[in-house]
Order: C-alpha cells, then structure tokens, then sequence
C-alpha cells in the first residue's frame, strides 16, 4: 500500500461533505509528509519510511470512521431543518389542508426552493429529505401521463419517463456518491407513501382515489409523517454510523406496522410484506451501488498509484 | 496499559485544549510537544488526534487554519477560542479537585 492509496482509502471512508473531506485529507497529507522526513532524517530509506509511516498512521477505515464521527453529529437547528419535510406533510393531513390546491402548492414550492438551494449549497445532511419530497412530483407526472388517452400515454411511455428515470436515477447517483445513508434518508418515505395510496384504494384508475377514505385516514397519515419527522430528527443527531442504519430501518418498519394497522384490513398480509421487501430494497440499494462506485474507482486509480 | 489508555481517552480533550491555549499549534507539533512535555508518557497516534482535533473543532473549542510556514508549506494551525478557554478553565478546576481528592486518600497517612 502506498501513502497516496492510504489518503484514498480515507477519503472513500470518510463520507463527508466535499470541503471538509478535501480539508482533511489535506491536513493527514501535510501530517504525512512531515512524518515521512522525520523518518528519513533518523536514516530510514523511502520505503522504510513509508511502511513505518502507515503502520503508525493505523487503519485508514478506522481513522476515517473516527473523523467522521467527529463531523457526523448534525445540530439541533439542522435537525429540525431535516425533519421539516415530514412535518410539513404531517401538518397537511393532520390539519386537514391537503383539500386546499393553495397549500399544496405553497409546500411544493417550498420543497422545490429547498432542494435546490441545498443541492447548489454543499448537498447538506438536511436536504435529502427535501429532495426525496422534490422528486415526488416527477413520478407522479409520469404516473398520470399514463392515463392520458392512448397517443398521449405512448408519448409520455417513449419521452417523458425514460428522460424523467434519467434525472431520478443521476440525483440518486449523485447522492449515493456523497453518501449511500443519504440516498436511503432521501427514500425513506416512499414505502410509507406506498402503503397509504394502497390503503386508500385505486378505484380502478389513479386519480380517482377515494376521497372519503383519505378524509378518514388523513389524521393517521398525518401522524405516521409525524414519526417519519421524528426518525430523522434522530438519525440527524447521532453520531454513530450504525445507530443511524438502525434508527431508519427500526422507524421505518414502525411507521410501515402503524399505515397496516390503521388502514384496518386494506392491506393485506402479502402487500405488508413486499412493502417491507421494497423498504430493505430501498436501503440496501444504494449501499451497494456505492460500493460498485467504489470498486470502479479503484480499479481507475490502481495504475497511476503504481506508478507512484 | 489499558488504565492509561482509558485515563488518556477521558483526558484528550483537557490536553489538546492545555496546549492549544499556550500557542497555535499544527497536528505534527502537538504530538510532538505532548511527548516532549510528558517525557515520552503521551504516544498520540493520528487516529486518536485528528478526530479529537475536529471534534473540538465541530464544538466550537479550537478554531483551524491553514497558515504558510517558512519554508513555503502549509500547515493546519488550531487556535483556541474563547469558549475554549472557559472550558479549559472549567476542565482544570475539575481535575485538580479530583486530584486533590484522590490524593487525600491515596497518599499513605503519616504518623
């Protein structure tokens, strides 16, 4: 292993935002190449020096575990600005303001604003559940351009969702690079969502839900966005890596047993389980993308480091 | 050696902010100058300092900056900050109390 590969592999670990990652592997280089002169100054050859230097630096995972704790804590002020998107939701059916066009475009403005100010402003830990709400509107586009009558509906099959699965599939790319928990932060809602449009019932065709049910069901919806905002409350305030796969994994299957046990018999057995299929798929997804990222980029970086 | 490792863990942070507020310093020299000033007793290894470093950085104790030395490179220098200052006043009584104490009752009676 070489110093360069080392500093690599840290940066791969280290999941932060990309400032403060360039920062720190900045800092562990300078701190590297002090080191290593200090190391030949007391007469060590260059490869010496450089396998004494690693062996004393320790794991590069470790070291990066450890720094990433360090930043990973985000405040209380963060935390609410994350568990916003829930809350707002939450409010709209608890309140029952999800009957007024009004408010829904005024949330989906505000979570068009949100997304895109966090997306041009570093990709903070509080924008992906803003994002993941952002990205609602694409799917339900191409969802109701399905039942426009037959010529349209082939347009919207050969355009639109092809083009739409291009943006979705490159924001959730991009996301998994800065972080796979943040891509499984920004889907979090959807098997929730899911499980609610299945327990209001398709009537047959989409946009004919059944209103009265979903007037009926808004105060348990609210409440179930309520524990959604409070799951990532938590998940924006611990520190740990694994409390945070826990607490998404735990709330998530929570919240999914609160939408079967209030959509009283509507959800059958079967779908409650492939819900909870889709919810594992939607979390482990992208930790598995991430490491075919990874995987990719050193085979890239494999070369230029052996000729170091 | 793991007494001391636990006795180091719990005290990191009182020694980085000890020796941050005698002078900016940069990863390397803080390392150094704990071994220095301990006669060899404190070994840091980077995994332990440069977390501690961002943590206290992330609480708002010690402020970094890159800064040019002499010789043309660029160095990290944490500063501390005032908020650092009266935590450190706040972690120094803290200890001598309990120095204090433990050594009321470890220190052999004299006749």
């Amino acid at each position: 292993m070489t110093l360069s590969y080392y500093l690599d592999s840290i940066r791969d670990n280290l999941r932060l935002d990309l400032s403060t990652e360039r920062e720190v592997i900045r800092e562990l280089g300078t701190h590297i190449e002090d080191k290593l002169q200090e190391l030949k100054d007391n007469g060590l050859s260059e490869e010496e020096a450089t396998s004494t230097c690693l062996g004393l630096l320790g794991s590069a995972r470790l070291v990066a575990r450890q720094i990433y704790e360090a930043h990973s804590q985000g405040s209380w002020r963060q935390a609410l600005l994350a568990s916003a998107p829930h809350l707002l939701f939450g409010l709209l059916f608890a309140l029952n303001w999800w009957q007024g066009v009004g408010w829904l475009l005024v949330m989906l403005a505000l979570v068009l604003v949100a997304a895109i100010y966090g997306w041009w402003h570093g990709k903070p830990t509080w924008l992906f559940p803003w994002l993941g709400y952002s990205l609602l509107p694409v799917v339900g586009a191409g969802l109701l351009l399905l039942y426009l009558p037959t010529r349209w509906a082939w347009l919207a099959i050969l355009v639109y969702i092809p083009l739409a699965s291009w943006f979705l599939c490159s924001v959730i790319i991009q996301t998994i690079r800065r972080d796979w928990l943040h891509s499984s932060l920004m889907l979090f809602p959807i098997p929730v969502i899911a499980g609610w449009l299945l327990a209001i019932e398709f009537g047959g065709k989409f946009p004919e839900l059944s209103v009265q049910r979903l007037y009926d069901l808004a105060p348990w919806i609210g409440l179930s966005f309520l524990a959604l905002a409070a799951a990532v409350a938590a998940f924006v305030r611990s520190r740990q890596r694994w409390l945070k796969v826990a607490i998404l994994v735990v709330s998530g299957l929570l919240t999914l047993a609160m939408v079967a046990y209030y959509a009283e018999g509507r959800l059958s057995w079967p779908t409650f389980l492939i819900l909870i299929l889709v919810m594992f798929g939607l979390f482990l997804t992208p930790a598995l993308v991430e490491r075919r990222i990874r995987r990719r980029r050193v085979r890239r970086s494999a070369p230029i480091l052996a000729d170091s | 050696m793991a007494p001391r490792r636990e006795l180091m863990k719990v005290n990191v942070d009182s020694l980085l902010l000890c020796l941050i507020s005698q002078q900016p310093m940069y990863g390397y020299q803080i390392i150094k100058d704990l071994a220095t000033k301990s006669e060899g007793y404190f070994k840091f290894k980077e995994g332990t300092l440069y977390p501690a470093l961002h943590r206290l950085e992330k609480a708002g104790l010690i402020l970094g900056e890159w800064q040019m030395l002499p010789n043309g490179r660029y160095r990290r220098y944490y500063h501390i900050t005032d908020k650092g200052y009266q935590t450190l006043i706040a972690k120094r009584t803290q200890w001598q109390d309990f120095f204090t104490a433990m050594n009321l009752i470890i220190q052999p009676v004299r006749i």
